[in-house]
């Protein structure tokens, strides 16, 4: 059967409509162009350790970070309901100020890894306006309530 | 127990290797013993790991905590069902379920399609096991369930409390199944293109099957956005964590295949495109499910890193060389055997809904994997957050939108302007009146023409049912009902289509009228005070403390007024479980009042009974649960049984005509 077609269209060969091709290429500018301006505009952010952080201090100013460290313990300051978090974080070495004032996220603790994202200044803070834990563990048992367990 | 389950995976994976070699050699060699040999392999390896999975389930109902998988994930003070749902809570146990659901799915094809694609099935049973042999290996190797503890613990740990949701026992496994019975399309699509057998005679096969796990995952991902909504708490159902962005990929790609297929069906067209959104949507369904184990995106969902994670890699690497590879050997037998004719022709139209589709999937690709671009090519390391998927993902939907608007009354090779014009009159009236009310009434803009061109598709698509409707009314002189029955039952591929296409309409209009008129407020309050949001009051009774067998629960109590009315009393919650006393998991307190859900979070609290509570309005959100609901309806009508069309019955009974065919 595809045999026949094949030889029927040998004889009356259609031509593709190119104004389908046009459209197809809009679309890809259209996508390529909203990708471009997504990524210049607010939308990215400088995926950094608190470390290289300070050391850009300068160029990234001013702009969107998102930061991972881990929390410094004692250094949550909760103060009331309804006023902003602050705490530490930390890669080791370099400790950076985080100011917060959202909903925090269920396993946020002391020495609990985190990301956080918000405007940089390089007086030495950052005001996030979100934070995210990142357990490496998320989805097992946390070494400590194992021990427990198995203690 | 679990001598009983490795036993089992151990057997299952020399069954696995058996049975590639039987399948191979008896197809070569046409030894149709050995053809019948490999196919029982695979019918003994669904055996065997279902076998697998019911000793780890016995072995969790047992509290059997020498099993280090069980001892981590399980404890004595949780109720039955989340003991049991537990199996699936790790990473051996839900590769365990993914292998479970691939082997019995690819078991049950295989018998069902054991008559009609002879020359097929010993290259898609060959691929079928490949892949078993792949996660068997993982389980029995690496990353085995059923390894023991040296000291069995009094009690195990418990399940990470985020699990501890009647949400969480529906969305991991459906996922999960998702993903896994993608095997079995991408099977027969690689036995197509390594047997040659390119014609259309096993599209009819693969779509069902294509179109069952496009089912799962979808309900897997509505279910994934129900309990994020409800315990997450930042008052939104999608997040734009890389963890869901790759589970909505080979959705995507899923979509524009079961749509690009019917273009193959009918004209012939888009065959290599067709064979590589399968093999795209296979890849990332193996992608999704690596990744999440890998630890290399950071995500909320970051599941333990291990060593899994390499071995994923290489065998996506495998899979991509190849497929790409088999695709380009088969290139000269893959030409489409018509070209489209005309930009308003039906096939061009499923065409761009194609690259929409895909478009959207590469951009949310692209933005999920983002980090590691720019660290490769940029050296720094930039993340980009739900702004980029809002603003690029957005845009290309509403377009999608209105592509759904026309598409349905577009013709075969060309359509007539002026029938096209009149069909599409009046819904373009309603639309404008729509978009025209929506501005005058709201601030924004783009939701009002975005409910502009959400009201054009819903009543082109109503119109189509009713067109369907009246015509068979001519003809047959039947009441509504029974025509409306008729013509989903007769044309199911086509009306259930709709309906699935009425549900897409049904969350559209939910996603745009929570992200555009979203309200959030944050009240500092002490029992009996009040705070204002919108329309709403609400006022703050007080704290509750109770203890359940496995937690503690603080809840904070509130009354909500709409108006003077009042309309309401919602719990929000935050459980302490045991073993879990640092990651207190919320569940909100939502209270559906007419169409907008107020969505109360308890934030932080102290001893004298005050709180800081974040509340949300959240309008038309019900919306997408109903849609979800239609959904799941819609596709159901898409597997009513059909009657075979007369030549693939024909060919089926006599083998050897389709041959010369």
């Amino acid at each position: 059967m595809s045999s026949a077609v094949a030889t029927g269209q040998r004889v009356k060969r259609v031509r593709m409509d190119v104004r389908v091709l046009g459209i197809a290429l809009v679309i890809a500018a259209a996508v390529g162009y909203l990708m471009y301006t997504g990524l210049e505009g607010t939308a990215a952010s400088y995926f950094v350790t608190v470390g290289e952080l300070q050391e850009r201090s300068i160029e990234v100013d001013g702009r969107r970070v998102r930061v991972g460290g881990e929390v410094v313990p004692g250094s949550i300051v909760y103060g009331g309901p309804g006023e902003p978090i602050h705490f530490q974080i930390s890669d080791g070495s370099a400790v950076l100020e985080v100011t917060y004032s959202g909903v925090l996220p269920d396993i946020f603790t002391d020495g609990r890894y985190v990301i956080v994202e918000g405007l940089y200044r390089a007086s030495g803070s950052i005001t996030a306006d979100t934070v995210l834990t990142q357990c490496p563990s998320r989805f097992e048992a946390t070494p400590q309530a194992a021990t427990n367990a198995t203690g | 127990m679990a001598q009983l389950g490795s036993g089992a995976l151990i057997l299952a994976l020399i069954l696995a290797v058996y049975g590639i070699g039987a399948s191979i050699v008896g197809a070569r060699r046409r030894v149709p013993e050995l053809l019948e040999s490999g196919f029982r392999a695979t019918y003994g390896i669904a055996f065997l790991i279902t076998l697998a999975v019911f000793a780890l389930v016995v072995s969790f109902v047992r509290h059997d905590f020498r099993l280090a998988y069980v001892a981590a994930r399980s404890s004595r003070d949780m109720p039955l069902q989340y003991v049991i749902s537990a199996f699936y809570g790790g990473q051996e146990g839900s590769l365990l379920f993914w292998a479970m659901v691939a082997s019995v799915l690819g078991a049950v094809a295989l018998y069902m399609h054991r008559h009609s694609d002879r020359l097929l099935l010993p290259y898609m049973n060959a691929t079928l096991l490949s892949i078993l042999t792949f996660l068997l290996l993982v389980l029995t190797v690496v990353s085995s369930p059923f390894r023991l503890l040296p000291v069995a613990p009094r009690d195990g740990a418990g399940l990470n409390p985020l699990l501890r949701d009647p949400g969480m026992m529906a969305h991991p496994p459906l996922l999960l199944a998702g993903y896994a019975s993608f095997s079995v399309p991408f099977a027969f699509g690689m036995a197509a293109l390594i047997t040659g057998r390119l014609g259309s005679d096993w599209l009819r096969a693969i779509r069902r099957w294509a179109l069952l796990s496009w089912a799962i995952l979808g309900m897997g991902l509505l279910v994934g956005a129900w309990w994020a909504y409800h315990v997450l708490g930042w008052g939104g159902y999608w997040g734009w964590d890389p963890v869901e962005n790759l589970a909505l990929l080979p959705w995507l790609t899923g979509t524009a295949f079961l749509h690009s297929i019917i273009v193959q069906e009918r004209r012939g067209m888009l065959k290599v495109w067709n064979l590589a959104l399968l093999l795209a949507t296979f890849a990332l369904s193996i992608y999704g499910t690596f990744i999440v184990r890998s630890g290399i995106l950071s995500s909320v969902h970051a599941f333990a890193t291990s060593d899994v994670g390499h071995w994923f890699l290489v065998y996506l690497a495998l899979v991509l060389v190849v497929g790409v590879g088999l695709l380009v050997y088969r290139l000269p037998g893959l030409q489409s055997e018509r070209r489209i004719e005309s930009v308003s022709s039906r096939e061009a139209g499923f065409l761009f809904n194609n690259l929409l589709l895909t478009a959207i999937a590469f951009a949310v690709f692209w933005g999920t994997n983002f980090v590691l671009f720019s660290e490769l090519f940029w050296g720094t390391r930039v993340s980009v957050g739900p702004p980029f998927y809002n603003q690029v993902v957005g845009p290309l939907l509403l377009v999608l939108l209105g592509l759904l608007a026309v598409g349905p009354l577009l013709s075969w090779r060309r359509t007539e302007m002026p029938l096209l014009v009149r069909h599409l009159r009046w819904p373009l009236v309603a639309g404008i009146v729509v978009t025209i009310l929506g501005i005058v009434l709201f601030e924004r803009a783009w939701a009002a023409v975005a409910f502009g061109v959400v009201t054009v598709a819903t009543v082109v698509t109503l119109q189509e049912f009713w067109r369907g409707m009246a015509a068979r009314r001519r003809m047959t002189r039947e009441n509504v009902a029974v025509a409306a029955w008729r013509l989903l039952q007769r044309n199911n591929r086509r009306y259930g289509g709709y309906i699935v296409h009425l549900a897409t309409l049904l969350m559209a209009v939910g996603v745009i009228a929570s992200n555009a008129f979203q309200v959030e407020r944050q009240f500092v309050l002490r029992p009996g005070e009040q705070g204002h949001i919108g329309p709403y009051t609400v006022v703050y009774r007080g704290l509750d403390d109770r203890r359940t067998r496995d937690a503690e629960i603080v809840s904070a109590i509130v009354d909500v007024y709409r108006g003077n009315r009042f309309a309401g009393t919602v719990e929000s919650h935050r459980y302490f479980y045991r073993n879990y006393e640092d990651q207190p998991t919320a569940r909100m307190g939502i209270m559906l009042v007419g169409m907008d859900d107020v969505y109360v979070v308890l934030d932080r609290w102290q001893d004298d009974g005050t709180v800081s509570l974040r509340v949300y309005i959240n309008p038309l959100v019900i919306w997408i649960w109903v849609g979800a609901v239609v959904f799941v309806l819609g596709t159901l009508t898409l597997f009513w049984p059909q009657p075979v069309p007369a030549m693939v019955r024909v060919t089926r009974t006599l083998p050897g005509l389709a041959r010369e065919a």
